[in-house]
């Protein structure tokens, strides 16, 4: 199929995804014409114009505080989990009596579903950014550690031995040699770990939190204002598609021979 | 056994033979299981010694232990680069290494590759990062890419200087891994099988690199200066062995270890350590010339059947006193 036939179908099931939801939305109002749950296109512009309005008694603006609350939290918990798994993947791969302590109690935290042991965590963090660092870290922790950890026991031994060969000192073979060659693996890691880490998030935030996609979108369901949740989840998916392309952009910058097809 | 125990060995030119690796009756086993035993020969500067054996026979093993990857259970290994001898503890810079596969590696071009050792060897992780600042680095690097990029035109190879690995065919990636090992200039090269993956004509274009450096040998002889190369070949192809070499060493577990009193296969040994004869680079192969040699060889090391004595047939050096071959271990 030529690429433009591709890109002709994919928009036809967006454009027919939308007609549905019209066509629904008019049938819903024929019934009941005060009707909030299925919002009509015009109800829906007043919602999205509530998002972006400032509030009259402090002057912000839900979309900006929301944003920046939990972009912060997500950049925060996947900031050191990233780094906690980097740090145990890396020694689990390099020295035996590491992998020796900490694989057995990564696979069995690795089972334990992080939104189970939210009371866990509002004990031992409270319910500040802190709390949210936590949670998300401890939910990416396992699976990051994991692939680095296996990455490098993937590696040849005869690459290591040459590098010795060549004259490289143990801290050399880590980062000049053991990095560089996981590291897109370790980028496709943490792309596909963005979805659980906002599953994580949004969870904590629907319970605890008072400002945030998660506290926004439970509160306007309580009103029953769909016209403000179905944007915010619309917001959702746009930001999950930045995410994914911009570490796709990453991937391609940082290591330009694995976009081109190279093999690790 | 056969040694160059009688030395200094002079060649009629007048100068001597240098003995640059010993190894003397090394033996190598891990955990219970034998793999080597009583191994001892001695290797000449600028020499090119074919190592033949069937496979999972310990060849790999000998040359880890020359590499300094792996140390042997009993026995020395060492090396005699200028008139001192020196034992090998680990791997160093002095010996190259390529293998026949995961050789270079994939998030560098080839220049890059090539550059690597000079990068690793030369300078440390604080240093570059420190030279960074100061501007340093990226000058020393603007060098090491160039003489990297010298050395891949000199082998053929200017149009994959900035291509990545698996962007290469079978034969330039051995040729840029070659490189790699060449920039370090290492008194010793362990080629471990190199060419096994490769298609005939290319292991043929590869085989005839290999004598070009040789040559450069000769010529370096001749001028009263040491040899630049001195490489080991293992390999499991009788003919390459021959046409490379200027010597053969054969490898194998069959050999009369009843007689000297063991129960079990101690561990394979050098059964077989003879002259080969010396090609140019732009000779023909010619079989004719090797074709006893090869019959030969393949009874001796590859054969399970006969039991070798291994001193009837290790005989290099007895060979190179009664001036038998050519070579850089003979008159030049």
């Amino acid at each position: 199929m030529s690429r433009k036939a591709t890109w002709v179908i994919g928009t036809a099931s967006i454009l027919l995804l939308l007609a549905l939801y019209t066509r629904l939305s008019i049938h819903q109002h024929m019934i009941n014409p005060t009707d909030t749950t299925i919002p009509t296109w015009m109800q829906m512009s007043e919602g999205i114009s509530k998002i972006f309005a400032a509030q009259p008694r402090t002057g912000d603006r839900w979309i900006v505080e929301d944003v920046l609350a939990t972009l912060s939290r997500l950049g925060f918990g996947l900031g050191i989990g990233v780094f906690i798994a980097f740090a145990l993947g890396m020694s689990m791969g390099v020295w035996r009596w590491m992998e020796a302590f900490f694989l057995p109690i990564l696979s069995l935290f690795a089972k334990i579903p992080p939104t189970a042991m939210m009371a866990v965590f509002f004990t031992l963090f409270g319910t500040e950014l802190k709390m949210y660092g936590a949670i998300i870290a401890f939910g990416v922790i396992p699976t990051l550690a994991q692939t680095i950890y296996l990455g490098l026991k993937d590696i040849a031994e005869e690459r290591i031995d040459k590098a010795r060969t060549l004259g490289a000192s143990t801290t050399e073979i880590i980062f000049c040699i053991m990095f560089p060659q996981i590291l897109p693996k370790l980028l496709d890691a943490i792309r596909l770990q963005i979805g659980p880490a906002m599953v994580f998030l949004i969870a904590a935030e629907v319970l605890v939190g008072d400002v945030g996609f998660g506290y926004r979108i439970r509160l306007q369901s309580r009103l029953l204002n769909m016209n403000v949740v179905y944007p915010y989840l619309a917001y959702l998916a746009l930001f999950g598609f930045g995410m994914d392309m911009g570490m796709r952009w990453i991937q391609c910058k940082l290591c330009p021979w694995y976009a081109k097809g190279g093999v690790s | 056994m056969d040694s160059m125990q009688a030395l200094p060995l002079v060649r009629k030119g007048g100068c001597l033979v240098k003995p640059i690796l010993t190894v003397s009756n090394a033996s190598f086993q891990v955990r219970k299981q034998h793999i080597l035993h009583g191994v001892d020969f001695t290797i000449g500067r600028g020499q090119i010694v074919g190592v033949l054996g069937a496979s999972g026979c310990g060849k790999t093993s000998l040359l880890n232990l020359i590499a300094g990857i792996t140390r042997s259970t009993s026995g020395i290994v060492s090396v005699n680069y200028d008139g001192q001898e020196t034992e090998i503890v680990g791997p160093g810079p002095d010996r190259g290494i390529v293998y026949q596969a995961y050789g270079l590696y994939p998030f560098l071009t080839s220049v890059e590759n090539v550059a690597f050792g000079l990068k690793l060897h030369l300078t440390t992780i604080p240093r570059r990062m420190w030279g960074q600042v100061t501007g340093f680095w990226r000058r020393l690097r603007r060098e090491h890419l160039k003489h990297a990029e010298e050395l891949l035109v000199r082998f053929g190879l200017g149009d994959a200087v900035h291509k990545y690995p698996h962007e290469l065919s079978g034969g330039m990636r051995q040729r840029v891994a070659i490189a790699q090992a060449l920039i370090m200039k290492p008194q010793i090269l362990l080629l471990d099988e190199p060419f096994g993956a490769l298609d005939e004509a290319t292991r043929e274009d590869l085989q005839r690199m290999l004598l070009v450096l040789y040559e450069e040998n000769i010529q370096a002889v001749g001028q009263g200066k040491p040899a630049p190369h001195t490489i080991l070949l293992v390999t499991h192809a009788i003919s390459e062995a021959i046409f490379v070499g200027d010597r053969v060493m054969g490898l194998s577990r069959h050999w009369n270890w009843e007689e000297q009193g063991f129960s079990s296969c101690p561990g394979a040994t050098v059964v077989y350590d003879k002259v080969a004869p010396v090609f140019n680079s732009t000779d023909s192969v010619d079989f004719e010339k090797f074709f006893g040699q090869k019959n030969e060889i393949a009874q001796l090391v590859f054969d399970e059947k006969v039991r070798v004595r291994p001193q009837d047939h290790c005989t290099f050096w007895s060979q190179v006193r009664v001036n038998h071959g050519h070579g850089v271990t003979h008159d030049v």
